[in-house]
């Protein structure tokens, strides 16, 4: 049976000069999990608009042909019938979430439609969605991926039989992608709801979905089964997906011949130990590790305490006698959950938290007397949420900003020179929210070295991004390495972590339970268990086939696997 | 001592400690005192009890009266467990209307005849102040929201409360987070001089200002996400529909507790007339 | 169905001006209470007021919606949320705000027009500032009987109740609300509106300029609040006679306090089972 029936959709956008959906015609069966593939830009959040009838009925603009979702013409419905049939969870998911508290929050939509037992119904989307027990609790306090699973909640309650969630593990650290999409499963094979994810990583794709449809220029270009969709490599690519490591480095294998080409490509790390069984590992030479342990220090940690006020009962201990030292010319990349301590203590290193106790010292000398604004020529942070960083209405305004209020000499010129640098030069009197997320990346990391400082702090550089845009600012990190001597990145991108980083410090809990080269880090699984990190999966693959293996790129995998 | 902290508080409007201190005192007094005998009293009741509080001592001028309704909203601000922020600016604001002028009466020698007026009226302020501290603070936002649409308060209203108690915690990290960019890339004049002083503190004034550029930007982002989400929960089919409002109203239950905090209030409001009478 | 449609969506539109205005002033009104007040002789430095942004985002989008959304977002984040809630009073600032801002709003036609701006800028903050002036004098002369008879005041009032206005008004009302207005309203025009999915303003989203009908509920709107801050003041010239009811009879007076607990308790009683059979009926 068909629960959505598009038939010849066409759909442009008030004021547009040519239409974002182009007759569409689609048919999705009840229980499907389908992820929507396609470029930014191609309409998949619009296409999934107009299932819950914001599109028309919300939002203006010219819709032609008929969307049948449940047996009801959209068109011919309203919003209020219509998000009882398809409940929609948005990307920027905390501004869906309107009232104070959990319970209220997910039977706030009962309520609205006069449904008696509205707070029994919100315990139930509660309870579905794993967030049992948490019914009294403040939004603040729920973590970004409870969070999440709360605005998925919400649209639970209604019990609709569609479920409609844009990119829901953009934001999350892997641990909280697994829960949501562990929720999304038990939803679709216990309760039969039938699943819509926008989705860029693949490699859940390929663990979760059944279908695949992939979106180009407002129109389908198809919808297949997933194995079979995402062997489809170079079609995938050019639309800017990419389909996971274990299928590239088979479709590399094969065209290099080493692979028979009639086998088929495999798409998780199970499929891959079959296809892959014949390989073998040949460990690479060890180099010598270059000691840094002679150079100078950057930043150190002396016996550095710090507690959070709360809310509500005893202070929260964020660090209890942290040491640590950072030599100049490192390229760190600092991991751990969310709420581990990474961005306090990049806080702490710019001198806008003052440890309790214990010492910052900034190339030997302490930072506790300085001022913020002397600090900032020697280091520098660019925050997680770029648009927090554009206080200017153009990026070129923004970049020049701190060397104009400083009277750096010539400092035009070196606007000049950043833009260019990063790729800003068109864009220039643009501002900065406005533009797309790699832009604005970039947009943030010249801000960043604006004042050349010495060290460059990075929080989550990658967050948000599409996998395309991903390995772009990538690209524009390595290519920094040369500009700024010691850069430190926060993420839970493992591979930038893999690609980039030379030494790689674990947080848990405030304190660092692993520091050192990424062979040390990735190699030791108590560490990856118990801080819960997801390694690369053509890492996992490796280990997979060899115990002994590691490798981190694909180039890697290739290399050291022989036949 | 007041101009010192005013002064205090003016110098590190900017400062970290001090954003970050406004914002944990507001998320304390909103958030931090849910679990108080106050909090889960019948909103209705406390209402009316705040119409008493906030309207009777304007019209009498019977010390012994005055008194007992100051100690019983005091202790109710106890007991409402309400931050520290807000009873300094309650102090500030009581100082400001009436309390300036009794302590320079007092500092000049005045009489009887000049102080008890004045103290009468400082007691009329402090009483209603606090009464609005308790109820307003005190209860739970939710409660209080559904107790002022019992009374007929219009949905918008009581939606705009809900909503911002729930929204004000992003908003003000947004907020901070804006104020620390222009702090790392600023340069702000130095403090050192009485001059620099007055420089400085029009700088902060101005980035304060300057801020809400981009936060204006950041939060019309935000609000049509918001605003689309509020269509498909219902917002408007149920501003309009009266089964809801008479659902939610539903769960507003006076019960004992209800029943006691207005007896004990009664009571000690007559032995005070009585007290005051009998001397 | 196509003007159903159209409808909703201007409705959404309002919604989102309507939240967006009431949270951002909120939120500066609560750094409003705190900043502190300077006072150098008979001159109050005042920040009261972060004005431009109801005014900014009346002059770029619907004014209503802007002007309400200020007007609750004071309420409730300043008032409310901090216990700072002054009563009938506040009906008065609810009221000035909203005219004072939705005048400003409806005045400007293009929001590149500098001029323009700045006019409806100084327009709204001095209506405002004027109806609470104005009220203020109100007071005093409902206050004091034979206002006229008593020599010298009516002047000392309207001169001080002028000099207060005209110090907020230079003060406050340039630095606070026509500067940044100014600055804002042509760097965001064009910016925001895409942001909430709208067309920015220009002859055909303008409502046209401010007409009578504008002019006669704003007066309503203000002979409202006049008379809500004199309820709410008007205790003073009861309290003799109240003083006279306090010592007369004490016995009544205990007796009618005793009396109405006793009416309250009973009739919640009588509510709460009556509402609890409500209850088991269903």
């Amino acid at each position: 049976m068909n629960i959505i029936e598009i038939e010849n959709l066409t759909y442009s956008y008030p004021a547009a000069e040519s239409p974002i959906l182009n007759h569409i015609s689609l048919e999705v069966e009840k229980g499907d999990f389908l992820a929507v593939v396609g470029n930014n830009g191609c309409g998949k959040s619009t296409f999934c608009k107009t299932l819950n009838g914001l599109i028309p009925h919300f939002i203006d603009g010219d819709f032609e042909g008929t969307v049948k979702v449940d047996g009801i013409n959209t068109l011919e419905s309203d919003v209020a019938t219509l998000a009882s049939r398809a409940g929609y969870v948005y990307q920027d998911f905390e501004n869906q979430i309107v009232r104070p508290t959990v319970l209220d929050d997910a039977s706030y939509a009962c309520l609205n439609y006069a449904m008696e037992d509205y707070e029994e119904r919100g315990r139930r989307a509660l309870r579905m969605c794993g967030l049992e027990g948490r019914e009294n609790d403040y939004i603040w306090q729920l973590s970004g991926g409870q969070t999440h699973l709360l605005a998925l909640a919400g649209a639970v309650s209604l019990q609709p039989e569609i479920l409609i969630l844009d990119e829901p593990i953009a934001q999350l650290d892997p641990g909280h992608a697994d829960r949501i999409y562990g929720v999304l499963k038990e939803l679709n094979e216990r309760y039969g709801k039938t699943i819509i994810v926008i989705e860029h990583h693949t490699e859940y794709i390929a663990d979760y979905c059944r279908h695949v449809m992939l979106m180009r220029d407002g129109g389908i270009a198809w919808k297949l089964p997933t194995g079979e969709a995402l062997r489809r490599v170079e079609e995938l690519q050019e639309c800017n997906i990419f389909p996971p490591q274990v299928t590239i480095a088979a479709h590399r294998m094969k065209r290099e011949g080493r692979m028979t080409p009639d086998a088929p490509l495999p798409t998780t790390v199970e499929e891959g130990r079959r296809a892959f069984g014949g390989l073998r590992y040949e460990s690479p030479e060890k180099k010598a590790s270059e000691s840094s342990m002679e150079a100078e220090s950057a930043v150190s940690f002396r016996d550095v305490s710090l507690s959070y006020r709360s809310v509500k009962g005893e202070d929260y201990r964020v660090f209890d006698h942290l040491n640590l030292e950072i030599r100049k010319g490192e390229k760190i990349a600092l991991i751990g959950s969310n709420g581990a301590g990474k961005s306090t203590m990049m806080k702490l290193m710019v001198g806008l938290l003052k440890p309790a106790s214990g010492e910052i010292l900034i190339g030997g000398e302490s930072i506790r007397k300085k001022k913020t604004e002397d600090l900032s020529r020697k280091i520098s942070l660019v925050y997680q949420n770029p648009e927090e960083m554009f206080i200017k209405d153009s990026i070129e305004a923004d970049i020049a900003y701190a060397m104009q209020v400083r009277n750096v000499e010539n400092y035009r010129e070196r606007t000049e020179a950043l833009l260019e640098r990063f790729r800003l030069l068109p864009l220039k009197k643009r501002d900065g929210r406005l533009l797309s997320g790699g832009q604005m990346r970039r947009a943030s990391l010249a801000i960043g070295v604006a004042l050349n400082p010495g060290i460059l702090l990075l929080d989550e550089p990658t967050a948000n991004l599409d996998i395309a845009t991903r390995k772009e600012i990538m690209r524009t990190l390595s290519d920094m390495k040369g500009i700024t001597e010691t850069v430190m990145i926060a993420t839970h991108d493992m591979q930038l972590v893999c690609e980039w980083a030379e030494r790689i410090i674990v947080l848990c809990g405030g304190r660092v339970v692993a520091d050192g080269p990424r062979d040390e880090i990735f190699g030791n699984k108590e560490v990856i268990r118990t801080v819960g990190i997801r390694p690369p999966e053509i890492f996992s693959m490796g280990r997979a086939l060899d115990e002994k293996a590691l490798c981190y790129t694909v180039d890697e995998f290739l290399e050291h696997f022989k036949e | 001592m007041e101009g010192k902290t005013k002064k205090r508080l003016s110098e590190s409007i900017l400062d970290k400690f001090s954003i970050d201190f406004l914002r944990n005192q507001v998320l304390k007094n909103a958030y931090g005192n849910d679990d108080t005998v106050i909090a889960r009293l019948d909103p209705r009741i406390l209402l009316v009890w705040y119409l008493f509080m906030a309207i009777v001592p304007w019209f009498v001028d019977d010390l012994w009266f005055l008194l007992a309704c100051f100690i019983l909203v005091a202790a109710t601000t106890v007991m409402a467990r309400v931050a520290g922020l807000v009873l300094f600016i309650f102090a500030l604001g009581v100082f400001s209307q009436t309390g300036y002028l009794f302590i320079v009466s007092l500092f000049f020698g005045g009489n009887a005849s000049t102080i008890f007026p004045l103290l009468m009226l400082t007691l009329k302020v402090a009483t209603c102040s606090l009464a609005s501290i308790t109820v307003f603070s005190g209860l739970d936002p939710d409660r209080l929201s559904n107790g002022l649409q019992w009374y007929g308060c219009p949905e918008r209203l009581s939606f705009s409360i809900s909503y911002a108690y729930r929204i004000l915690p992003m908003l003000m990290e947004e907020f901070q987070n804006i104020l620390l960019s222009y702090r790392l890339r600023g340069n702000p004049p130095s403090r050192e001089t009485l001059r620099g002083k007055i420089r400085y503190l029009a700088y902060q004034v101005k980035v304060v200002m300057l801020s809400f550029y981009p936060l204006m930007l950041n939060t019309a982002k935000r609000s049509r996400t918001t605003v689309e989400a509020l269509e498909i929960r219902g917002y408007r089919y149920a501003a309009v529909n009266k089964a809801v409002k008479k659902i939610r109203l539903s769960s507003l239950r006076a019960g004992a507790n209800d029943m006691m905090f207005l007896a004990v209030s009664v009571f000690w409001i007559c032995g005070a007339v009585l007290v005051s009478t009998l001397i | 169905m196509e003007a159903v449609r159209k409808q909703t969506a201007s409705q959404s539109q309002k919604l989102m001006i309507f939240v967006l205005t009431m949270a951002l002033y909120g939120l500066s009104t609560l750094f409003t209470e705190l900043i502190p007040h300077y006072q150098v002789g008979v001159v109050e430095f005042s920040v009261e007021y972060f004005l431009f942004i109801p005014l900014t985002l009346a002059m770029l989008f619907d004014p209503m919606s802007a002007a309400l959304g200020a007007a609750t977002g004071e309420l409730v984040f300043s008032e409310i949320m901090l216990g700072q809630f002054g009563g009938l009073g506040e009906l008065e600032k609810f009221l000035t705000v909203t005219i004072g801002v939705y005048i400003a709003g409806r005045m400007v036609k293009n929001p590149r027009n500098y001029k323009m701006v700045g006019i409806a800028a100084l327009t709204g903050t001095g209506l405002q500032l004027l109806m609470g002036t104005v009220v203020d004098i109100m007071k005093v002369q409902f206050a004091v009987e034979d206002f006229e008879a008593v020599a010298g005041l009516p002047e000392s009032v309207f001169a001080t109740e002028g000099f207060a206005f005209l110090n907020d008004f230079l003060f406050s009302g340039i630095l606070f609300c026509l500067l940044p207005t100014l600055f804002l309203v042509p760097k965001l025009y064009g910016k925001i509106e895409p942001l909430l999915g709208m067309r920015p303003r220009d002859g055909k989203t303008y409502l046209g300029g401010v007409n009578a009908k504008v002019v006669i509920g704003c007066v309503i709107g203000f002979a409202a609040a006049a008379a809500a801050e004199l309820i709410a003041t008007s205790g003073m010239p009861l309290i003799d006679w109240e003083a006279g009811w306090a010592e007369s009879s004490t016995a009544l007076a205990v007796g009618l306090i005793a009396a109405a607990a006793l009416a309250v308790i009973v009739i919640a009683a009588i509510r709460m089972k009556a509402s609890k059979g409500q209850a088991e009926a269903k």
